[in-house]
C-alpha cells in the first residue's frame, strides 16, 4: 500500500529532511546546554565546553546537565525505535512498550526491588531515601522488562506467534504485573512512596554518566542490528502469508524484532522510568513528517525521539523550579496537542 | 436469512445460549455468596433469615447496607465496562480498545483528583457530577478530534490515547502536588467499591441501562459495523449519524461508573475478548455475553478483594486483573482466539 504511494509521488530528495532532523536535534541538545535552573553566562559554558572555565561551571555542565542531557538522548532514541518495531510486527498503531508488557516489568521488578531493599534496609520505621540502593534501579528495571518480554514470547511461541496472539497476550501478561505492582504499591504505605512515583512518572532527575554509559551499548548494538532487519521490517507490516511470499522467514525475523524492541525498551525504562508517551507518539509524527516515504521513517523517528525527550526534559526543569516537573508529565502534557494537531490537520 | 440463522443456530448458536445462563447463573451465585462471605460469615439460614425478615440487628444492616448494594454496583459495573469495550472495539476495529481508550475514565479521575486535591472544601457529594462532566468533556474532545466519528477508526483510536495520556500526566501532577492524601487517592485511583451504598447503585445503573438497552437496540448496525464501514454504508447505514450514536452508548456506562468505583481497569478491555472465545452468533449475543462476562468477572473480584486480605481491602481492578488475567491468557493461547477480532 505504501510502496504504490511512493510510486505516484515524484522522487523528493531525501537529504533535507534526514539534516533539517539532525539540525534539530542537535539544536534541541545545545539549547537543553544552554539553558538551565542555575543562569550561566554562554560564554562561560563554550569555555567550559573547549576544557577551560571555572570550578563551579564545570561541575554544573559536565556533571549534571550533560549526563542528563545524554542519558535523555539514548532513553529517546530506544523508546522511539522500540514504539516502531511494536507498532510494525503488530500491526497495530496503538502498540508501543507499556502495551506490551515491557515497562510493567520492569515497574513491577523496582517495586519489589525497593520494597525488599527498605525491608532489609531498616524493618518497620521510615529509613532516609539516601539509604535506597538506587545504583541498582536500572539493572533491575531492565531485567524485570526483558523477563516479562521473554514470557510473553514463550506464551505466544507456543502457538504461530501471530501479530494478534502476541498483542492480547502482552495486554494480559502487562495488566497482570501492574496489577500486582500496584497492589504492592498500595500495599506497602510507606512514606518513601514518592521515590516510586517519581520513577513511575519517568524522571531524568540526577541522571550520572553511570546512567549514559549504562545505556550507549544498548543503543549502539541496537542501532546496528537495525541495519540487517531494515528489508524485514518493512515486509513484517504485511499479512504474515504475503511476507512469507516475499520470502520472508516469518517467526525468526518476527522473533528478532520482538526480542531488539524488548531490550531497547526494558533497558531504558530501567533507567528513566516508564515514559509513557515517546514509543506511542514519536513513530506517528515520524510518519506525519515523512509522508509518503517509508525509508525515511527510521531515521525520522529517532532524531524525533532524540529531540522530544530533550526538549520535554528541559521544559520540565525550566518550569519546575526547585522541584521539577517529571519528563513523563511533561513530554504527555505538551506532546498531545501536539498529536492533536497533526490528526485534526491529516484527512 | 432468518432461515440460515436458525439452521445455524442448530449447531451453533446453543452453546453460547447455554453459555449466557451459566454466565448469568454463576454471577447470581456470586452475589449470593459475596453477601455471606466477609469479616462476619453468615450462614445460609441466617442469610435467608435477614433476607426474608430485615430488622435493625448488625447482620441485617450488614447485608442490607453494605453487602448488597456494593455487589450489585459492582454487578452493574461489570456489565457496563463490558458493554462499553464490546462498542469500542468494534467501533474502532481495535483489539486493544477498552473504556480507558476514549479517555472518559481519565477525565473523570482527572476532575475528581483535582477537585481532591485543590478544592478539600468541597463535599465528595458531588464528586459524581463532576466526574461525569469530566468524563463527557474528554469524550468530546476525543470525538472532535476524530471529526464526529466520520475521520478513519485510526483518529478515534490515536485521539482517545493521546487525551487519557494527557489526562493521566495532569493526574500524575496533582498526585505529586497533594503529598499526605496520596495514598488514600491511589487507592481509589486503582478502583473500588468499597461504602458503595443504595444511592451510588441508584447513580450507576440508569447510566449501565441506557448503555445496554441502546446498544441491543442498534444491534443490526452494530453487526453491520462489524463487517466493515463500507459493507454498512452499502447497506444503508448513515455513518455519520451511526457512529457518533455507538460511541455515544459506549461512553455513557463508562461517564456513571468512572465517579462511583473509580477506573476499573481491564474488565472493559477483556470481557470482550473472552465473550468471543465463546463464539456467539451476532452481536446481540455478544453484547449479552460481554455484560454478562463483566458482571462476573467484577462481582467475583470484589468478593475476592475484600475478603482475601482481612481486615484491609485491595483495589478491586487489581483483583480482577489477577483472575480475570491468566484466563485471558490462557484464551488468547487457544485455537478460536484469532477469529475473534477479525469478525
Amino acid at each position: 500500500m505504501s510502496t504504490a504511494v511512493v510510486e505516484t509521488r515524484p522522487r523528493r530528495n531525501p537529504v533535507p529532511l534526514l539534516v533539517s532532523c539532525g539540525l534539530l536535534a542537535v539544536g534541541a541538545v545545545l539549547l537543553a546546554v544552554f539553558l538551565g535552573v542555575v543562569a550561566i553566562a554562554p560564554a562561560e559554558i563554550v569555555a567550559v565546553l573547549t576544557g577551560k572555565g571555572s570550578g563551579e561551571a564545570r561541575s554544573i555542565i559536565l556533571d549534571i546537565r550533560l549526563p542528563r542531557i545524554v542519558t535523555g538522548v539514548l532513553a529517546g532514541i530506544h523508546f522511539a525505535i522500540a514504539g516502531l518495531l511494536l507498532q510494525a510486527i503488530t500491526r497495530n498503531p496503538l502498540a508501543d512498550p507499556s502495551v506490551m508488557g515491557v515497562s510493567q516489568g520492569a515497574t513491577l521488578g523496582v517495586t519489589l526491588f525497593l520494597l525488599f531493599s527498605v525491608y532489609l534496609n531498616d524493618p518497620g520505621s521510615t529509613a532516609r531515601v539516601t539509604a535506597l540502593p538506587l545504583e541498582w534501579l536500572p539493572a533491575v528495571g531492565m531485567l524485570g522488562g526483558l523477563l516479562a518480554g521473554a514470557f510473553i514470547y514463550l506464551l505466544a511461541f507456543r502457538r504461530d506467534l501471530g501479530p494478534l496472539r502476541v498483542t492480547l497476550c502482552g495486554v494480559a501478561v502487562g495488566s497482570i504485573l501492574h496489577a500486582l505492582a500496584i497492589g504492592l504499591i498500595a500495599g506497602w504505605g510507606s512514606a518513601r512512596i514518592d521515590v516510586l512515583l517519581e520513577w513511575l512518572a519517568g524522571s531524568l532527575y540526577a541522571r550520572s554518566w553511570d546512567h549514559a554509559l549504562f545505556l550507549a551499548p544498548f543503543t549502539v548494538a541496537g542501532l546496528l542490528a537495525l541495519y540487517p532487519l531494515r528489508r524485514a521490517l518493512d515486509l513484517l507490516q504485511f499479512d504474515p502469508a504475503v511476507a512469507r511470499s516475499f520470502g520472508l522467514s516469518y517467526r525468526l525475523h518476527f522473533s528478532l524484532a520482538l526480542l531488539l524492541a524488548c531490550g531497547l525498551a526494558a533497558s531504558a525504562v530501567g533507567v528513566v522510568g516508564p515514559i509513557v508517551f515517546v514509543g506511542l507518539i514519536v513513530p506517528h509524527l515520524a510518519r506525519t513528517v515523512t509522508r509518503g516515504r517509508p525509508a525515511l521513517v527510521l531515521p525520522a523517528a529517532i532524531a524525533l525521539g532524540a529531540i522530544v525527550v530533550t526538549l520535554a526534559d528541559l521544559v520540565g526543569r525550566l518550569a519546575g523550579r526547585a522541584d521539577e516537573i517529571p519528563i513523563g508529565v511533561v513530554t504527555a502534557i505538551c506532546g498531545a496537542p501536539v498529536l492533536i494537531a497533526l490528526l485534526r490537520r491529516v484527512p | 436469512m432468518k432461515r440460515a440463522a436458525a439452521r445455524l443456530g442448530s449447531h451453533g448458536s446453543l452453546r453460547p445460549t447455554a453459555w449466557a445462563i451459566a454466565i448469568t447463573g454463576a454471577t447470581a451465585l456470586a452475589l449470593v455468596l459475596g453477601l455471606m462471605a466477609g469479616a462476619r460469615p453468615l450462614t445460609p439460614g441466617q442469610l435467608l433469615g435477614v433476607l426474608l425478615t430485615p430488622d435493625g440487628k448488625i447482620d441485617s444492616i450488614l447485608v442490607w447496607t453494605l453487602r448488597l448494594p456494593r455487589s450489585l454496583v459492582a454487578t452493574a459495573a461489570g456489565a457496563g465496562l463490558g458493554v462499553s469495550g464490546y462498542l469500542l472495539q468494534t467501533l474502532t476495529r481495535n483489539p486493544l480498545a477498552g473504556p480507558g481508550l476514549t479517555g472518559v475514565s481519565a477525565g473523570a479521575v482527572a476532575t475528581i483528583v483535582f477537585c481532591f486535591v485543590f478544592m478539600p472544601w468541597l463535599s465528595s457529594a458531588f464528586y459524581p457530577p463532576i466526574g461525569l462532566l469530566g468524563g463527557l468533556a474528554a469524550a468530546a474532545v476525543t470525538f472532535w478530534i476524530a471529526r464526529g466519528g466520520r475521520g478513519r477508526p485510526l483518529h478515534l483510536a490515536l485521539g482517545g490515547i493521546s487525551v487519557s495520556l494527557f489526562l493521566g500526566a495532569l493526574t500524575t501532577y496533582f498526585l505529586m502536588l497533594s503529598g499526605p492524601q496520596v495514598p488514600s487517592l491511589l487507592f481509589w485511583l486503582s478502583g473500588g467499591f468499597q461504602g458503595r451504598s443504595w444511592s451510588h447503585l441508584a447513580h450507576v445503573v440508569p447510566w449501565v441501562a441506557i448503555g445496554l438497552a441502546g446498544a441491543l437496540l442498534c444491534r443490526r448496525v452494530i453487526g453491520l459495523l462489524l463487517l466493515s464501514e463500507d459493507a454498512a454504508a452499502g447497506m444503508g447505514v448513515n455513518l455519520a449519524f451511526w457512529k457518533p450514536v455507538v460511541l455515544l452508548l459506549a461512553v455513557l456506562p463508562v461517564a456513571g461508573i468512572a465517579p462511583v468505583a473509580g477506573p476499573v481497569a481491564f474488565v472493559g478491555l477483556a470481557s470482550p475478548h473472552l465473550a468471543r472465545f465463546l463464539q456467539p452468533q451476532g452481536p446481540g449475543a455478544m453484547l449479552a455475553l460481554s455484560a454478562a462476562i463483566g458482571a462476573f468477572v467484577t462481582v467475583s473480584a470484589d468478593i475476592v478483594a475484600r475478603t482475601v486480605a482481612l481486615p484491609r481491602e485491595l483495589p478491586v481492578s487489581i483483583v480482577a486483573a489477577l483472575i480475570g488475567g491468566p484466563v485471558f491468557v490462557y484464551l488468547a493461547q487457544s485455537r478460536s482466539a484469532l477469529s475473534g477480532v477479525a469478525r
